[in-house]
């Protein structure tokens, strides 16, 4: 609507190089704001607009290697950003983008009032423009501020806690519990996560939770050879075993997990087992309780209990039933080792080295909850890595956290949140915290290397704020010189390149506000 | 009419270094802008589909950019060459992530965040220290 085509005249004053200029400044006469090695004012400013536009374009490029780092991570991890975002602010990043807006427009109103020698109008508009960038700058200053605090950070400094698949995203020791309180929430409850000065730190005179804390080794290997005649404590030596041969007598004391025969007219003595399984004619098997049983119609059974039910078919058994190779795993050799929870110093390797990964702190349903009919009201600790062959060691902790005697002072009293653990209600006393909100809300802690998008936010969002930092600077010098009457119509140059250099940062952040802010 | 009016308008004014937006084009482009930032963030709250969305607010930001290159930043009234100039840069910055994604089928998607299965505690070995 702007443009009509047409206006003979417009191609005389709206590009470039005048001709009138070029009379008006005129040869012989050189103004003062004219460099000498330009010939005239036109010349000057032609002369610094395609040098600005050279640095915008620039700019462009600058801002796109940074473009290129979103598009890609976002392409690959669409999780990470439709999580991540919500840490963000969207009121924040609307009013920044108007404020940018506005001050753009006073910006290129300053170029017009520069060019109409409208000097208090010019001065009023940079100012206003100034006025505008501290504004974001301030709004900036709030929302990293926040972020600092609740450690919403780039790298590892992006700290929930604890990330999915319980893996923690921390590897400073001594740094989950205690330190930092996430809660992943299910439901409207706390099913896992740490929480703080509720059952972490003993130093504290109030503190809410009485822990049993064991380590337990758990053994990895192949099910134990027994030979015949001694008796095999299945309680001390591996609960899994096998035998081989014929005509041999076997005795077992203990609960065994399973037992194995592979062989012919042997005898088993059996004190308890969970499962026997034969493969081989006429074995005699004698048992005070069995509560699985494989073998063939040769097998004589004697078992006192266990087995209930239909009686189990005697024909099946399967290779795998009595294979020697099996993986066992076992829980051996509990050690207490701590009356109080979980401090990660606790344990003496960790004290020596400290460099112990975060111990993970959650309640876990499926090994304190009604499955395994444990205390509902626990919190286990549990470290180590998935998926590793080979022995390992657990920190189980059964904690029953009570609530406190009394609340402490909170100025946020008012929005603290009630915790469930189980069926208990737990109150923590501290606010919680935007990891917590989101938490809830997404009913799971944020999706492993959640920190990229933070350090693609920063990098970003950095980025842009220094641009916008050295854009108050231009426009302050600029301020000055307004004031001290140094622009005319035939010399406003530099109002006009700051003012480009302006809306490319406006532009950018127009393109960054909906990248970081609006994911749907 | 207004752009004739305009035109005639800064005639007057102009003194041949530049061209003079008229108050009219830059209030209206100072509140086309607000009023697509708002119309981009109310768009957000509607699930049109992921891309959808994504579309819908690249498509809002790059009207916008238009709006701030040709009208604050005068590109329209300016030297074709400084449109030349830029335009190359946006082309190569268009590039750089066009040639960027080009090879994202080569890679396995991992998807570890699933809201339906809630994270399981680890077991394993304890990393020997030192």
């Amino acid at each position: 609507m702007t443009e009509q085509p047409h206006d003979p005249h417009e191609g005389d004053h709206g590009h470039g190089p005048g001709h009138d200029a070029h009379a008006d400044a005129g040869h012989g006469h050189h103004p003062p704001f004219i460099q000498h090695h330009y010939d005239d004012a036109q010349h000057q400013f032609d002369s610094g607009k395609l040098g600005i536009w050279l640095f915008l374009a620039q700019e462009v490029l600058f801002f796109s290697a940074l473009f290129v780092a979103y598009v890609l991570y976002r392409h690959h991890h669409p999780e990470i950003y439709s999580y991540a975002h919500k840490y963000l602010d969207v009121k924040y990043g609307a009013i920044n983008t108007a404020v940018l807006i506005f001050s753009s427009l006073t910006a290129a109103w300053a170029v017009r009032a520069a060019q109409l020698n409208q000097r208090k109008l010019l001065i009023g508009c940079i100012a206003v423009t100034i006025l505008c960038a501290l504004g974001f700058l301030g709004i900036k200053y709030i929302e990293y501020s926040h972020k600092y605090h609740e450690q919403i950070l780039f790298g590892r400094y992006f700290d929930p806690c604890v990330s999915s698949g319980g893996v923690s995203l921390l590897t400073k020791s001594n740094h989950c519990p205690g330190h930092k309180s996430t809660v992943q929430w299910k439901d409207g409850n706390a099913v896992a996560g740490c929480y703080q000065d509720i059952d972490q730190d003993p130093s504290k005179p109030d503190v809410q939770a009485d822990c049993q804390v064991e380590e337990v080794r758990i053994e990895r290997g192949k099910p134990a050879r027994v030979s015949a005649g001694a008796p095999h404590d299945c309680g001390k030596s591996g609960g899994t075993v096998i035998v081989r041969g014929d005509g041999g007598t076997y005795t077992f004391t203990g609960t065994c997990d399973e037992i194995m025969v592979v062989g012919n007219g042997n005898t088993l003595q059996i004190d308890a087992a969970k499962k026997v399984a034969v493969k081989g004619q006429n074995n005699t098997v004698r048992a005070n309780a069995v509560d699985a049983f494989a073998g063939d119609n040769t097998t004589k059974r004697a078992i006192a209990k266990g087995i209930s039910g239909p009686q189990p078919t005697l024909a099946g058994v399967t290779d795998a039933d009595v294979d020697e190779n099996k993986e066992v795993v076992r829980e051996a050799a509990k050690t207490p080792i701590a009356a109080q929870c979980p401090d990660p110093l606790a344990h003496g390797a960790a004290q020596a080295a400290k460099k112990y990964p975060c111990w993970r702190v959650g309640y876990q349903p499926s090994v304190c909850g009604k499955k395994s009919g444990k205390d509902q009201h626990g919190v286990i600790v549990e470290y180590g890595d998935h998926g590793v062959r080979g022995d390992s060691l657990r920190i189980n902790a059964t904690c029953k956290p009570t609530p406190k005697a009394t609340e402490p002072a909170d100025p946020f009293a008012d929005v603290v949140r009630e915790a469930k653990i189980g069926a208990k209600e737990v109150k923590p006393y501290h606010r919680p915290t935007t990891h917590e909100e989101h938490e809830r809300e997404a009913a799971g802690p944020p999706p492993e290397n959640t920190n990229m998008f933070f350090t693609i936010y920063f990098a970003m969002t950095g980025l842009h704020g220094i641009h916008v930092l050295v854009g108050v600077l231009v426009f302050l010098w600029l301020l000055v010189r307004s004031i001290k009457g140094h622009f005319r119509p035939d010399y406003f140059g530099p109002i006009d390149f700051a003012a480009l250099y302006w809306h490319i940062v406006d532009l950018i952040w127009i393109f960054l506000f909906p990248l970081l802010y609006l994911i749907h | 009419m207004a752009s004739t009016d305009h035109h005639a308008d800064h005639h007057d004014d102009h003194h041949g270094i530049s061209h003079v937006a008229s108050i009219k084009v830059l209030v209206g482009t100072g509140g086309t802008l607000l009023l697509l930032t708002l119309v981009t963030v109310l768009a957000t709250k509607v699930d049109f589909g992921a891309s959808i969305n994504l579309g819908i607010a690249m498509a809002i930001a790059v009207i916008k950019a238009t709006l701030v290159i040709l009208f604050f930043m005068h590109l329209k009234y300016d030297k074709i060459f400084h449109t030349v100039v830029f335009m190359s840069a946006i082309l190569a910055a268009a590039l750089f992530v066009g040639f960027t994604l080009m090879d994202t089928g080569q890679y396995q998607h991992t998807n570890i965040w699933d809201p339906d299965s809630p994270p399981v505690a680890p077991v394993g070995p304890r990393p020997t220290t030192g």
